[in-house]
């Protein structure tokens, strides 16, 4: 049932929900970006623009401890955090992105690394009138419960079961306002669809690739910053007879990404590797997974300093 | 789990970003800042991976002293005792000058403020450098003499106004890629883009005209460029009557730089030297753009003079989109710079032969100061080696890989009484000390650093220093103290206190002012909002100066026994030695192994084949790395980067000084091959 | 909470006994300390575990019919590779798996065998070979066909004696250079070369390819010229750097596919058109 949150309501929520778990808000940054971390009470800042750093990386940081091994052979694992956590202020896009990843960790075999951190986690949407300058994002249900800005008011609807826990006693909407703001649901931009199209009637001429790839600074930015990005690298650190093993977000625009031990590198060149980042995504991902690889949020193109992000690069290919 | 809002450790680009922390308390990623106007959201790939060496295993977290041969702990005060004891006395016997400091163009501005002070004031010496000798000593010199100020002229804004950028001698997007990308997008929006470099760098491949003069020639071809100009009479005359002066002898020194004597020197064809005059000079704002591989020349100087000849004969100055634009290689050797960790200026490039600003600083430290300009790093090596330097103070510097030959740098730390040396880990220096301090990184620490448009920014602590390790400022902090000068200053922010009161050029910057995107220097006052491009009205230091220079060859060209010439520099995965990226797994992982680029032909001639282990040979040493056949050299040229101390291209380099600036060679020397 | 079993943990191994091969290649046996077997099949590999030095995924070299002791060929290439080949018996290592699609057996049984390997390419088809001698009512002709750089660089040169002693197997080799003062009695030349002179009757053979990647082009237009047209009639396993096993870390993917889950043995058809992947 649609609920309406006055400031107070919004306040009594937020620690209904901090009480059972670590609850992250996104808060403004003295750059004027948003990010996301722990509540240290009051209202959260769910206007403006997308969050900064990529939301998965709660479930699938930068830098994560797998376990602990000794010279003996013995091997520890990370203790779970005691509480799970709460990610508050969720666009679609970050939603989609964290199906996408769901899907990819938890499809079996299960990712325990993924699932640890993942487990029991509770996902808080936002919609409405939070977008940047007050632009309307689109819903955002697939979640727990949604929190969507209407003029003058803040809405809630639960999509689970935990949402409508959360929401119990709060005062009832009138379901009429939300006709006051468009819902119309997200939809990927033409662009992207038409470039796929493209990439898997294999219409791209190498050309494309190696000059796309001229462009390229190799910084990785885009894989670090996409939110569907999994792929990820292992390292050791050995102090005395403990060594810690870790996983660590990759980057497919590395030479060294795919290069064997013995130096054969299929993906040796940076037009190959051009295309697999954009080809992963538009062509692999839908066969692997029946869905595009790209959720249209547009982090790598943010991050990326000479202008070849996704949807950049799927203009530039639709327009030629 | 928090955030850190901090200024990039790697080059002088100056990003900033947000350092993650982990219920752990470690660092667990970065973030680009995406309101900050130099990072805009965005990092190159060092900058994403910043927090991945600094919970190494090998960092340093206690004091060393070496015990009958071997580093072994020692509590910190012991450590600041011996130390100071040991400087002190060789002081004494053998007097102030036979010390030498080495400063960090990776230490905040107010350690290296710090480091100037003890060794001026707490040791009585001038003998203070740091690595700026190394990379742009050539630039601070020339630009001084030229404009009165040797830093970057323009901001990095400005590439976003200009009609064209000449960049040479700089492998931009690998070494600043943040800046390369710019120099990119500046392409793709119009603008024109002339790339000098005898290596096909990316930029190479999107620039309008690539000229590939032979290294150490560059002061021909740009002489037959400004030559070329005045024959299609394509200066800016209003410019030059206005604002420069000594053109009449610049016009006649260019006389003898006719086309065909320039493309026979520089090997670049005439079409193309006439065809880059005439595009530079035609468009209406130019910036230019340079670093190592103008500088690390024995005529680095020259280079230097002939660059700020051609802006001025092209009225490329004081505007939007133009400049004189040196990139500054470290994140605070502009900065190391600034504050005087330079042999012979105090803080904001103030003379320490100018009695009156001795007298400034005397009266603010309560110490007589010493007058002689002190040595160069450079040279100072040359003195530890022959016996005239005997102590020696190294913080967060590794000259047996950074510095020029070598063998010689080796023989001069090795004969040194005391070598102390400051540093995140044991460094190959460090393995040479006779002490090693174990010192806070750039995470664990507050500071500011000064990137290469002059902006002043924070760096700020995210987490704790490992075991003892400690801030370098409050290791200088401390060493202050036992020289008995004043050392109640509780932190950097009171530093930068110090610093604004004694710095006219920094009179204006305090902490508080530099929340947010920072402020650009010359910030005078406390009211001024910094300067984003020099030279507006008037050059610092009035008229700008047309500085003649002629062609002179690099000191070692290759010859029968010889044959190859011998290029250095950096690959954009490592910084300089190794030393924080070679502990980075995405980055080590990206080139781990010591290479040399030969060009396929030279490769077809001595039938080699690609990760062929070869040995390299010059003069002065020998190294094995493996062969990687590329036409990004051209025929005749070896490239090494000098990060591998397993094939350590400064084995090679030739300590061919430039007698002005004390730059090291690094661009050019002779050496030959074989398989091994 | 229930979290299943984690994927990246290491199970101890004792290794055995170690013995050279070739002068770049080492032969392990090793056991799971809990003394249970491997449970693997003809051609899966596992991830070998060194703290420190992170893993290396390795072939499988032994059958699963040799009962829980198995076995690893490993050309000493990368850093953790070099440090392996330093150990001595009773160390212990890490290793996880058996992972990835196995050479499919039941597929190999209608008619002759070709397994042709290069290179290192002949640990994994030990395996099989193994296999097929320990069950030969199983399995028709098998034809065994190895081609190395030189004498000195063939591994198994032990087992290839006693296959080519067998009357139950066909086994040649091949390498591309006999150095003057050899005592090589094989052929000289490439694979394709041997395997034109072959005598054997295509009709229901199929053929296993294994080894380094400039190998498989000119083998399998042979094979085709020779008859073996048409699906489900070449088997192959391509080599990556697998670093998960699982298919979660994406550095052996190959188009859609991951190498190591989806693979590594492939009929030839459904990797041909995938671009990289030959």
């Amino acid at each position: 049932m649609l609920k309406q949150l006055a400031e107070k309501d919004l306040l009594r929520l937020l620690e209904r929900i901090a009480t059972r778990r670590r609850l992250l808000t996104p808060q403004r940054q003295s750059d004027g970006s948003r990010l996301l971390l722990p509540w240290p009470g009051g209202l959260p800042e769910l206007v403006g623009t997308p969050l900064q750093r990529k939301p998965t990386e709660i479930f699938f940081p930068q830098l994560e401890l797998l376990m602990e091994l000794d010279n003996s052979g013995d091997v520890r694992l990370p203790v779970p955090a005691d509480k799970p956590v709460a990610l508050l202020g969720l666009d679609h896009f970050d939603l989609a992105a964290i199906a996408f990843l769901d899907r990819f960790f938890l499809s079996r075999p299960t990712d325990d690394a993924y699932l640890r951190r993942r487990h029991d986690a509770l996902l808080v949407g936002l919609s409405g009138l939070a977008g940047p300058q007050g632009a309307t994002l689109p819903p955002a249900e697939t979640c727990d419960l949604e929190l969507i800005l209407v003029p003058d008011k803040l809405l809630a609807r639960p999509h689970a079961k935990l949402g409508e826990e959360l929401l119990a006693g709060f005062t009832a909407a009138d379901p009429t306002a939300l006709r006051a703001i468009d819902r119309s649901p997200a939809e990927r931009p033409a662009t992207l669809l038409a470039a796929a199209r493209l990439l898997q009637e294999d219409q791209v001429p190498e050309a494309f690739w190696e000059e796309i790839a001229a462009r390229c600074i190799a910084c990785g930015g885009c894989n670090f910053a996409c939110p569907t990005c999994n792929c990820f690298g292992v390292q050791d650190r050995t102090f005395g007879n403990r060594t810690e093993r870790s996983r660590l977000w990759d980057s497919c625009q590395l030479d060294a990404f795919m290069r064997e031990a013995g130096g054969h590198n299929p993906l040796g060149t940076e037009t190959l590797r051009t295309r697999r980042r954009v080809y992963h995504k538009l062509v692999a991902d839908p066969l692997r997974w029946g869905e595009l690889g790209c959720v249209a949020c547009g982090r790598c193109d943010r991050a990326c300093p000479t202008g070849i992000g996704m949807l950049a690069l799927c203009e530039d290919l639709v327009r030629r | 789990m928090k955030t850190t809002l901090t200024t990039c450790p790697w080059c002088g680009t100056g990003c900033n970003f947000y350092l993650f922390t982990d219920e752990r308390g470690q660092l667990s990623g970065v973030e680009p800042a995406a309101g900050h106007p130099v990072s805009r959201g965005q990092l190159c790939l060092k900058g994403w991976n910043a927090h991945a060496f600094v919970a190494h295993p090998e960092r340093l977290t206690v004091p060393l002293y070496r015990r009958q041969g071997e580093l072994v702990p020692c509590d910190w005060n012991s450590a600041l005792d011996l130390l100071h004891e040991r400087l002190s006395a060789i002081a004494e016997r053998h007097g102030p000058d036979s010390l030498m400091f080495l400063a960090s163009a990776k230490a905040s501005n107010e350690e290296n403020f710090l480091l100037m002070k003890l060794a001026r004031a707490g040791f009585g010496t001038n003998n203070i450098d740091h690595c700026a000798r190394l990379c742009h000593s050539s630039t601070v010199f020339g630009l001084a003499e030229t404009l009165g100020s040797g830093a970057m002229t323009n901001s990095l804004d400005c590439f976003e106004q200009t009609d064209l950028v000449l960049v040479i001698g700089s492998n931009t997007t690998e070494q600043h890629p943040l800046i390369g990308s710019r120099i990119l997008q500046a392409k793709q929006r119009g603008a024109d883009l002339i790339v000098i470099d005898s290596r096909t760098i990316r930029l190479a491949r999107h620039a309008d005209l690539h000229l590939r003069p032979r290294n150490g020639t560059d002061v021909a071809l740009l002489c037959g460029i400004m030559r070329q100009i005045l024959a299609d009479g394509l200066e800016d005359r209003d410019f030059i009557a206005a604002r420069c002066e000594n053109f009449a002898a610049f016009e006649t020194s260019l006389r003898d730089c006719t086309p065909e004597r320039v493309a026979a020197i520089t090997g670049e064809p005439e079409e193309q030297l006439v065809a880059a005059a005439r595009r530079f000079a035609r468009a209406e704002k130019a910036m230019i753009v340079f670093a190592m591989g103008i500088t690390q020349h024995s005529h680095g100087v020259d280079n230097v003079r002939a660059l700020s000849n051609l802006a001025l004969l092209t009225g490329n100055l004081g505007r939007p989109g133009t400049g004189i634009n040196p990139l500054r290689g470290q994140n605070n050797v502009q900065g190391a710079c600034d504050m005087g960790a330079l042999p012979d200026v105090y803080s904001g490039y103030q003379k320490v032969s100018d009695p009156a600003v001795r007298k400034k600083f005397a009266a603010a430290w309560g110490v007589d100061l010493p007058e002689q300009p002190g040595l160069m790093a450079t040279h100072a090596m040359e003195a530890a080696a022959e016996g005239r330097i005997r102590g020696m103070l190294i913080m967060g510097e590794n000259p047996l890989l950074s510095e020029a030959n070598q063998g010689l740098i080796r023989q001069a730390l090795q004969k040194l009484e005391f070598l102390a040396v400051i540093d995140i880990f044991p460094t190959e220096t460090a393995q040479l000390a006779d002490l090693v301090l174990p010192a806070a990184c750039y995470a664990e620490r507050d500071g500011s650093y000064t990137s290469t448009e002059r902006r002043v920014q924070r760096g700020r602590k995210a987490i704790e220093p490992p075991g003892e390790a400690r801030a370098d400022w409050q290791i200088l902090r401390a060493l202050l103290g036992r020289c008995g000068l004043q050392a109640d200053d509780t932190g950097p922010e009171q530093t930068m206190m110090e610093i604004s009161t004694l710095t006219p050029s920094y009179a204006g910057i305090s902490y508080p002012r530099l929340e947010g995107a920072g402020l650009q220097w010359p910030c005078p006052e406390a009211e001024h909002p910094g300067t984003p491009i020099l030279h507006v009205e008037n050059c610092s230091r009035g008229k700008a100066r047309f500085s003649p220079v002629t062609y002179r060859p690099s000191a070692e060209v290759p010859d029968t026994d010889y044959p190859f010439l011998l290029n250095t520099g950096r690959t954009g995965v490592h910084w300089h030695t190794g030393s924080m990226t070679r502990r980075s797994h995405l980055l080590d992982r990206e080139e781990r192994e010591p290479y040399v680029e030969i060009h396929p032909q030279d490769a077809a001639r001595h039938q080699l084949k690609e990760r062929q282990p070869l040995q390299i040979s010059s003069r002065r040493g020998s190294i094995e790395a493996l062969a990687r056949i590329t036409d990004r050299v051209p025929a005749g040229q070896l490239f090494i980067p000098f990060h591998f101390v397993e094939g350590a291209a400064n084995a090679l380099t030739n300590n061919a000084l430039d007698p002005e600036s004390g730059i090291p060679e690094f661009k050019v020397c002779a050496v030959r091959l074989q398989p091994c | 909470m229930t979290i299943p079993a984690s994927l990246y943990a290491p199970r101890p191994c004792r290794l055995l006994e170690t013995s050279d091969l070739t002068p770049q290649e080492k032969l392990f046996r090793l056991q799971l300390a809990d003394d249970t077997s491997l449970g693997h099949q003809p051609g899966q590999f596992i991830q070998l575990s060194l703290p420190g030095l992170t893993e290396a995924p390795i072939s499988i070299a032994s059958s699963p019919t040799r009962g829980p002791v198995f076995e690893l060929g490993v050309r000493r290439a990368g850093r953790l590779t070099s440090a392996l080949h330093q150990l001595a018996p009773g160390a212990t290592i890490g290793i996880r798996g058996p992972f990835g699609r196995p050479f499919q057996l039941d597929a190999l049984r209608s008619g002759p065998l070709l397994l042709i390997a290069g290179g290192c390419g002949l640990a994994p088809l030990r395996s099989l070979i193994q296999y097929c001698q320990d069950r030969p009512e199983e399995f028709g002709a098998v034809h065994i066909l190895y081609g190395a750089r030189s004498p000195a660089d063939l591994m198994f040169k032990d087992d290839l004696a006693v296959w080519q002693r067998s009357d139950r197997l066909d086994c040649r080799t091949t390498v591309d250079r006999t150095p003057a003062a050899s005592c090589y009695d094989g052929d000289t030349g490439l694979l394709p070369e041997l395997l034109s002179r072959l005598d054997f009757d295509p009709t229901d053979c199929r053929a296993v390819l294994v080894g380094p990647p400039p190998m498989y082009r000119p083998v399998i237009a042979e094979l085709r010229r020779l008859g073996l047209d048409g699906d489900r009639r070449i088997m192959l396993s391509l080599e990556r750097q697998m670093r998960c096993g699982v298919g979660k870390c994406g550095h052996c993917s190959i188009e859609h596919l991951s190498c190591c889950s989806d693979g590594p043995v492939f009929w030839l058809e459904e990797v041909e058109n995938l671009r990289g992947a030959l």
